[in-house]
């Protein structure tokens, strides 16, 4: 209790300028590599590692805050430990739709029906339209996930800030408002309702817009609701691997009890039981009713060289391994076991979505394995991208990592 | 909640078992009526032949499915409620888990009559099961049908068995509490239950795993159902998107059926202090919730019929909505999005009238929807020589009402002669919140 | 326990007393052979020591064989006539998942049914011995174990620690 006082004496503590280092120094990295990649004659791998990328980190961190949302909108008390951390997720919101507007830049790379023949799809497959439509969805959902951000803490900012401008405008606004903590929950249940719904809409029509549409041929209902339950499996998964390594950092005051983790993990498994049946529902459908303009897609993806290689690790990562291994009470309260099983979670998603876009993207060539060097490099961008922001949010406010910061300490 | 002690709970419950008074027989046997006038029009279409029923090219699935798929619906909430809700702690499910329980238990009864009454010659139902006939031909494990027999069977068994595992606490305090004939009766079904240590560290432990195991069993049941229509290749019903839709709306209808037994029973047996009115609110606002998925699943069929530009799949939907059986589909859209949306309303929703009323439309909404997607399907597919219409027959009304009459019955036998509401998950809920 | 050893109840109105009872009368030195309860609770288990449910044991056996019997009725059975229906393999895989989750779910059930009756006890005929009616209702009842020298003495303790009536002292 006495290092967590006289950790946040000092607010910044626990992170100073030099974590910033090692991402910013591996998000340069990436994003060097993908330029050269681009440039030197595979524009289209490296749009595809961009692609899947953007699609996976931008469903991962609003998966993260629909956490915290869904938790204060089932009014759960368990959760709150998680829903600090989950809300840090939101930093990524920024550069996400960054990284959207980027796109445009390979938009004859990114969208493999662009010059393509569809057969009167035109009215909804054209760039521009595209652009305005997913600019608007993002611009909603990121909106909305702000406003219950910016009402969640009016809870946590406590004492007067010593040092940032952001805090201190913060601040100095939620000093001038109301302070009714009834009417800041009212608020919070507001903004977290519409985020869910803004959430399982945007997300599906993201889902249909660059990941189904990579096919224009194909379609299929289940891919909208599969991309958002995807985007809740991955987010959950994220949630576990940050706060088991926050535990496991002896710097930062964050500390989990085991059965809190394995309520958490609990739910994740039950999460892991939901994709499964979602990609069953979705499969056994196409692969029964076996119609040609269905199956083809789920054939190249499943039955042919190399990709079928990639969706048994999919599998596997995503729904064998977390089911048997969490059956054990044990596990799920361990944070290094969690630790590795979040993270084989979350690789299997991410090959998930590779998968997906990959042949599109590719001329099918059985004998070379789609994931090299290169897309290795730009993925580890993204992913310092990602922590930056990261550590960004928990570095302006460390009061989320404090125990019982938050709406749940008004219930203590 | 405070005012609520152990004691309380008890005399509340064990006094909805006092001898009932003439009105609860007269409607038991205007009831029974129900059930037998039922039972003759399916006596009568075992003489006459299933020639009676509407049925006929190319809708071969008529009344008696769509009945089916409505009961096994009616029959998945009760397992949220029971075993969902219990999993993810939601407090608010404790007083009505035992009705939904029930419910689902005389529900799956229900539903598993009508592929019996659909069969016709329903000498022959043996052929759905696993046993090999004289050439030593086996059913058709890769047949959906066959999916269908084995996930219902199990769902009637697992749901008994948790429902009856439930009772035993309480059948307890029945036996202990009674004289004479009831208190033998009580002492067999009980089975010497005494509420020791050990017996109840165990009896939890089970309790959760049948919790859990229940869960998925619940949403395998109907997507089982649902790919009874989705593995085929029928315009309308060959979709993705219908194994979870048809878990959706299965909680809708059932979460309203759920409303529509809950507020008559809480005012019969003077449950206001145990069925609160928030018990009643957060019901509401789970069908607001379930209405807005399948509302969601509505708009995502349409979209990408559209979006498919499959020339097929385009008409299907257009004639959906504007077809022949337009009116169904409205009646669907409307009762089963639109409305449950008005219990956004705290008004509506804290009152029991309006709630009540509402719940009634989404049952009807939710008989629609199958209605919509089973007949109306078939009934316009590939080939336009081949489409027509399908219209119930007197046979089918009867069947149907007399269906209805038997779920009633059974549910009034429960409620005077069993607790109807979980005295040991009230007294569990009272001691957390203390 | 020799053979004049008598049991002693004592009833207790709430959760909380019980536990104090419980530890009180373990302090004394006295053997609590059994608490009856209303309702479960972690806490009393812990207080008499009780070894964590074996259940879960019979549940994941069931499950087990239920998995694979399924698939080896699909299998079987579809192998016995090799008859292509609508153009799927003989073997389908994928179809026959569904005949083995039912089958898992099944089992995995009938083997918890099977735990209750081997691990709950019941149905247990006996279940009148030391047993008071008041304890599926609302009350608490403490069974403690004692010769017949310090019988009275526990009864003292009983009614000390809050205990409302003692009773049913069976030999």
């Amino acid at each position: 209790m006495t290092f967590m006082d006289t950790a946040f004496t000092k607010p910044s503590a626990p992170f100073n300028k030099s974590v910033f280092f090692i991402p910013a120094l591996i998000a340069g990295g990436g994003f060097l590599f993908f330029i050269i990649l681009a440039a030197t004659g595979h524009p289209e791998k490296a749009w595809l590692a961009y692609l899947t990328n953007f699609i996976f980190f931008t469903v991962l961190s609003c998966g993260g805050l629909l956490f915290s949302t869904l938790m204060h909108f089932t009014k759960a008390r368990w959760s709150h430990t998680f829903a600090a951390v989950a809300e840090a997720f939101s930093a990524f919101f920024p550069v996400s739709f960054v990284l959207f507007i980027l796109l445009f830049i390979g938009q004859n790379y990114v969208f493999p029906w662009v010059g393509q023949d569809l057969h009167g799809k035109e009215v909804w497959l054209n760039v521009p339209f595209l652009f305005a439509r997913d600019s608007v969805a993002f611009l909603i959902l990121y909106s909305l996930g702000f406003g219950y951000l910016y009402h969640s803490l009016k809870f946590r900012l406590k004492t007067a800030p010593q040092n940032t401008r952001l805090k201190t405008f913060l601040f100095k606004r939620f000093e001038q408002s109301s302070h009714d903590p009834e009417t800041i929950k009212q608020r919070m249940t507001v903004f977290a309702g519409w985020y869910m719904f803004a959430f399982a809409m945007c997300l599906s029509l993201i889902g249909f817009d660059l990941v189904m549409s990579a096919d224009p041929h194909w379609y299929s209902t289940l891919f909208g609701a599969y991309t958002f339950i995807k985007a809740i499996f991955a987010g959950f998964g994220a949630i576990i691997l940050l706060v088991s390594l926050l535990h496991l950092t002896p710097k930062v005051p964050f500390t989990l009890t085991p059965a809190q983790l394995a309520d958490m993990s609990t739910l994740f498994f039950g999460f892991s039981i939901v994709w499964g049946d979602f990609f069953y529902s979705q499969f056994v459908v196409i692969w029964y009713g076996n119609i040609p303009e269905e199956s083809a897609y789920i054939i190249e993806r499943t039955m042919t060289h190399p990709w079928r290689i990639l969706a048994w690790t999919v599998f596997l990562g995503c729904f064998i391994l977390p089911f048997i291994i969490l059956l054990s009470r044990k596990i799920k309260q361990s944070p290094r076991c969690m630790i590795v099983i979040s993270s084989c979670v979350l690789t299997g998603l991410w090959i998930e979505h590779f998968l997906l876009l990959g042949p599109s993207f590719l001329a099918h060539d059985p004998a070379v394995f789609p994931i090299g060097f290169g897309e290795l490099i730009i993925t580890l961008g993204f992913l310092g991208l990602f922590s930056i922001s990261i550590l960004a949010y928990f570095k302006e406010l460390p009061e989320a990592l404090k125990i019982n910061s938050g709406e749940g300490g008004q219930w203590k | 909640m405070s005012q609520l002690t152990f004691e309380t709970i008890n005399t509340t419950v064990l006094d909805t078992l006092s001898r009932p008074g003439k009105a609860y027989w007269c409607i038991i046997a205007l009831l029974f009526c129900g059930v037998i006038m039922g039972a003759s029009c399916w006596a009568y279409q075992i003489f006459v032949g299933v020639g009676v029923a509407g049925m006929n090219t190319p809708v071969h699935w008529g009344t008696y499915l769509i009945n089916f798929v409505f009961w096994v619906g009616i029959a998945h909430s009760g397992t949220l409620i029971s075993a969902i809700l219990f999993l993810f702690r939601a407090g608010w499910r404790n007083p009505i888990a035992r009705a939904a329980e029930t419910m689902t238990v005389f529900a799956v009864c229900i539903a598993g009559l009508f592929p019996f009454i659909h069969l016709g010659r329903v000498w022959l139902v043996f052929y759905m099961l696993p046993l090999p006939n004289q050439r030593t031909l086996w059913p058709n494990f890769q047949s959906p049908l066959i999916f269908d027999v084995i996930a219902i069977s199990t769902y009637l068994t697992v749901s008994s068995l948790f429902w009856y595992t439930g009772l035993l606490p309480d059948l307890a305090i029945i036996r202990d509490r009674s004289q004479g004939v009831r208190k033998k009766i009580f002492k067999v079904l009980s089975l010497g239950w005494s509420g020791r240590t050990g017996q109840w560290m165990n009896y939890s432990r089970a309790y959760l795993l049948f919790a859990g195991l229940a869960t998925p069993l619940v949403i395998s049941v109907h997507s089982v159902v649902s790919w009874d229509f989705a593995l085929s290749v029928i315009p309308g019903w060959h979709t993705t998107i219908f194994a979870p839709y048809f878990v959706a709306g299965a909680i809708h209808s059932g979460l309203a059926m759920v409303l529509t037994l809950s507020i008559p029973l809480r005012k019969m047996l003077k449950y206001e202090a145990l069925i609160t009115m928030d018990v009643l609110e957060s019901i509401a606002k789970t069908i607001v919730f379930t209405g807005i998925i399948v509302g969601f699943s509505y708009a995502t069929e349409l979209f990408i019929a559209w979006y498919s530009h499959n020339s097929i799949e385009m008409e299907t939907f257009w004639w959906r909505a504007f077809g022949h059986y337009a009116p169904e589909y409205w009646i669907m859209v409307i009762c089963n999005t639109v409305i449950p949306l008005l219990y956004l309303s705290k008004k509506i929703r804290t009152h029991v009238i309006p709630l009540f009323i509402i719940s009634i439309f989404v049952n009807i909404g939710m008989w629609y929807e199958r209605f919509v997607i089973i007949a109306g399907s078939v009934a316009h597919d590939f080939l336009p020589n081949a489409w027509g219409h399908y219209r119930p027959t007197w046979v089918e009304g009867g069947i149907m009402v007399g269906a209805f009459c038997l779920f009633f019955f059974l549910f009034l036998l429960f409620v005077k002669h069993l607790p109807s509401v979980s005295m040991t998950e009230m007294k569990e809920m009272i001691h957390k919140t203390e | 326990m020799n053979t004049d050893a008598i049991i002693v109840t004592g009833l207790y109105n709430t959760q909380e007393e019980t536990l104090a009872a419980v530890e009180k009368i373990q302090e004394k030195g006295f053997e609590v052979t059994e608490v009856h309860s209303p309702i479960p609770s972690n806490a009393l288990a812990r207080a008499l020591g009780r070894k964590k449910s074996r259940i879960g044991w019979f549940t994941l056996t069931g499950g087990l064989i239920g998995f694979f019997s399924g698939f080896a009725l699909a299998v079987f059975t579809s192998t016995r006539w090799n008859l292509i229906v609508s153009g799927k393999p003989i073997l389908s895989w994928i179809p026959f998942f569904v005949i083995a989750f039912e089958f898992t779910i099944l089992f995995a059930v009938l083997g918890n049914v099977l735990g209750i009756v081997t691990q709950v006890g019941l149905p247990d005929p006996n279940y009148e011995k030391n047993y008071d009616p008041e304890c599926s209702g609302s009350l608490y009842g403490i069974e403690v174990a004692s010769t017949p020298e310090d019988a009275d003495s526990l009864r003292d303790l009983l009614h000390r620690t809050g205990s409302l009536k003692k009773q049913r002292e069976t030999k």
